[in-house]
């Protein structure tokens, strides 16, 4: 037994040790907040906090802990959009009108459960869930990956860099397609720390096309096909207004590239017959859970149906067996 | 506000100190742990502070008309109330879309309506029913508002327990704490071995093999069902333990004491030991307030098996609206009713590891009920458990299996053991104690995922 305010003097040091100790952390922390009062107060806290810490050199314990277990790049920030491909001179070139020409449909390549389709799963919260329903359907179907990283997307860079795993995920994972969910945490007004515009405004919209344009190219031109799912339609105002904005660029940006790339429209999927939120849908006429109580992430079930509906379409490019 | 965050470890920063600051004068220390437990709560949503204080107004003028009453039939009826308020509103936050959903199908209503859930619900209103229900048998008398609020939303305790009786807490309430004796070593003991269990076994294994495994069964091997079925046994005590043990802990160095919660669960040599070990809180709660009152084994055989299954179906219930929580209470009440009917009480050495390791597949086998969504998918696991031998098992790393041991393992480690480190930690100077505590903060999130995972109680 001590008395209590030694109990506070062990608290209050700790936590300034461990501060000291952890400060690259902390300031990559402060780094991927919000813009706003409380980013701008974590970065002037930890700025000189970083400075004292290297200064002695007690940010080496815990990055050798981190070199140890092999996430020693963990405190990194990278901004960097890594597009390699150049991008198209002047505005997108538009898609040319089709002719109604007799065609010879040209052969689909074929899977079968001995020779999978493989498929690649990114995003954000959202892709977990249509990824595990990918996942079940087995057979012709093999998700090489899933990976759903919280809150990331296209637009913070510095929170986490998909550019930088798209580049390398081709010759890793080798997948066929890459099915993406991105854009529900994209409504910031600064993307990895470019002030753009503010959200939804023309050059924010440009802005994020390019991004979603050039992810688009570079994967095609590993012979990957895109597919971009929607955002579905959210309960409550707050997404309301981003969701089909980001679903305006993913859809227009799928449309450039009909022949390697496809959009899932998620918010018609999952909407009721008056076009409104509503929770539960009717499958094989039971009424059945689709969203979780937050109205924005999905269950199993609408999982199942956003993974349906992706097979469906990549039915029309491929043939699975 | 989550006990594993930056803003938690401000807001008790400054809670702690304030709090002792305060202790001298109880009555403006009430108000500053009242508004810092509303705080808390509203972090998540401040929606639901009203709830909460609803909660509280009612259940505090019923109990102290209970009291007042003279006649026997006003105290049961103001009782019924009271009752029936704190289950009418968990059974409208909790229940309503379970019922109305089941109804739908089997008569084609279509009476749906989007209800979220608050947080911790589920515990404060089972503290709030026990504070009336103890008051009504006569072995409470009521305390005043100030302190009836404190004891319901007090922070470390709110939303995802323990289970604090009304008798346990309230005397604390009632005379300041004593700032010349807190149990400092253990608190920080107690927060240290929490943050450990949640941030890197818990979260490694439902990352790493667990979430991954049941959202496809069928697209993995036996071995990984396997070693994924085991790992939600150790994930989930890992979850709930360290959940409560950073709440006992945060307790202890406001100078409150909590009762256990967990004792070494997963050395139950049976499924009634399992169950004086697991959330022990509840499991009393449930025992004092459904088995007894129902008669418990005082009448007879059949009806002492009724009250058994009765009370774990409903324990089931309790965890959240579905079927298969129904299910992992019916196995747990049905292995109850069995070890009573064949009297087993394992005695000799052989006997007792022959019934742990009995115990802890049955309850690994009810687990999986517990976490599959539905039960068509709680019947892949179980049957590729069995068809998917020989097959490659990438999820099976040596971090998985070291995971699942250690939170296995740190259960048979003796109590001495522990009370010899925290000798040997109290005998250490001040500065180097804080600089054991920043070392473990830093060794446990270099550690853990990025990220915080919730805590999967929160949901119940």
């Amino acid at each position: 037994m001590f008395p209590a305010y030694k109990g506070i003097v062990v608290l209050i040091f700790a936590l300034v040790f461990a501060a000291v100790l952890e400060a690259e952390g902390l300031r990559k922390q402060a780094q991927i907040q919000p813009a706003g009062f409380q980013r701008t107060l974590a970065l002037d806290v930890t700025r000189p906090l970083v400075s004292f810490s290297r200064a002695l050199h007690l940010t080496t314990p815990r990055h050798e802990l981190q070199v140890a277990i092999g996430r020693g790049g963990e405190d990194r920030i990278d901004t960097q959009v890594h597009l390699t491909l150049p991008p198209p001179a002047g505005p997108l070139p538009r898609r040319k009108p089709r002719r109604h020409r007799h065609r010879v449909a040209a052969a689909k390549q074929v899977f079968t459960a001995a020779h999978p389709l493989r498929l690649w799963v990114a995003g954000d919260s959202l892709a977990q869930v249509p990824g595990d329903a990918l996942e079940r359907v087995g057979g012709a179907v093999d998700v090489v990956r899933i990976e759903s990283r919280l809150s990331t997307g296209l637009a913070r860079t510095d929170l986490y860099n998909w550019f930088t795993r798209i580049e390398q995920a081709p010759a890793q994972l080798h997948p066929n397609v890459a099915v993406f969910s991105f854009g529900a945490d994209d409504a910031h007004d600064y993307m990895g720390g470019a002030h753009v515009g503010p959200f939804g405004s023309p050059s924010w919209i440009a802005e994020y096309t390019r991004r979603a344009d050039g992810v688009t190219r570079e994967l095609n031109a590993d012979g990957i096909y895109v597919v971009w799912l929607g955002l579905p339609i959210p309960d409550g105002p707050g997404f309301k207004k981003s969701f089909p904005v980001m679903n305006r660029i993913l859809e227009h940006v799928a449309a450039e590239h009909p022949k390697t790339s496809t959009y899932v429209d998620t918010w018609h999927l999952l909407d009721d017959f008056h076009g409104r939120y509503t929770a539960y849908l009717r499958v094989h006429g039971k009424l059945t859970l689709m969203r979780l109580p937050d109205g924005v992430h999905y269950t199993e079930a609408a999982g199942d149906l956003i993974a349906a509906q992706v097979l469906k379409q990549l039915s029309a490019v491929y043939t699975l067996r | 506000m989550l006990f594993p965050t930056v803003t938690f470890a401000v807001f008790f920063a400054i809670v702690l100190p304030v709090s002792w600051t305060l202790m001298r004068t109880p009555r403006a220390w009430r108000v500053f742990i009242i508004v810092a437990s509303y705080v808390f709560y509203g972090w998540w949503d401040w929606h639901f502070v009203f709830l909460l204080a609803a909660s509280t107004v009612v259940n505090h003028v019923l109990a102290v008309a209970i009291y007042r009453a003279g006649e026997v039939r006003t105290r049961k009826a103001l009782l019924a109330l009271a009752v029936a308020f704190d289950l009418g509103l968990l059974a409208y936050f909790k229940y309503t879309n379970f019922f109305l959903s089941s109804a739908d199908n089997v008569f084609g209503t279509s009476w749906l309506t989007n209800v979220t859930l608050p947080v911790g619900v589920s515990f404060y209103t089972f503290m709030a029913i026990s504070y009336v229900v103890d008051t009504y048998r006569g072995g409470l008398a009521p305390t005043s508002f100030g302190r009836f609020a404190v004891f319901q939303a007090f922070f470390p305790h709110l939303v995802a327990g323990p289970i604090v009786r009304a008798s346990e807490l309230l005397p604390q309430l009632e005379t300041p704490r004593d700032p010349r004796r807190v149990d400092t070593s253990r608190a920080f003991f107690l927060i240290v071995s929490g943050l450990f269990l949640k941030v890197v076994i818990a979260n490694h294994l439902s990352t790493h093999i667990v979430d991954n495994v049941f959202a496809a069964p069928d697209s993995h091997s036996s071995l990984e069902v396997l070693i994924a079925v085991y790992g939600y046994a150790v994930q989930i005590f890992a979850d709930f333990c360290g959940y409560t043990n950073i709440a006992i802990g945060v307790a202890l160095l406001l100078g409150f004491e909590f009762p256990q919660n967990f004792a070494s669960p997963y050395t139950a040599v049976s499924l009634q030991d399992f169950w004086r070990r697991w959330h022990m809180t509840l499991s009393r709660w449930l025992r004092d307030y459904l088995y007894i009152p129902l008669g418990g084994n005082r009448k007879g055989r059949i009806l002492t098996y009724r009250n058994l299954m009765l009370t774990m179906v409903l324990g089931g219930l309790w965890h959240g609206a579905a079927w298969t929580f129904v299910a992992w209470g019916t196995i747990h009440g049905i292995g109850l009713a069995i070890e009573r009917a064949i009297g087993w009480r394992p005695v000799t050495r052989a006997q007792q590891w022959f019934g742990r390791v009995l115990t802890f597949h049955v309850v690994c086998f009810a687990w999986i009920f517990f976490r599959a969504d539905t039960f068509s998918r709680a019947g892949q696991v179980i049957e590729r458990l069995f068809t998917g031998w020989g097959q490659s098992s990438p999820l099976v790393t040596t971090s998985v299996v070291l995971a699942i041991v250690v939170g296995i393992v740190t259960q048979y480690i003796r109590p001495t053991a522990i009370t010899s480190l925290l000798t040997g930690f109290q005998r250490l100077p001040v500065l180097a104690q804080a600089a054991c505590v920043a070392v473990a903060l830093v060794v446990i999130n270099t550690l853990g995922p990025t990220g915080v995972a919730p805590f999967i109680y929160f949901r119940f």
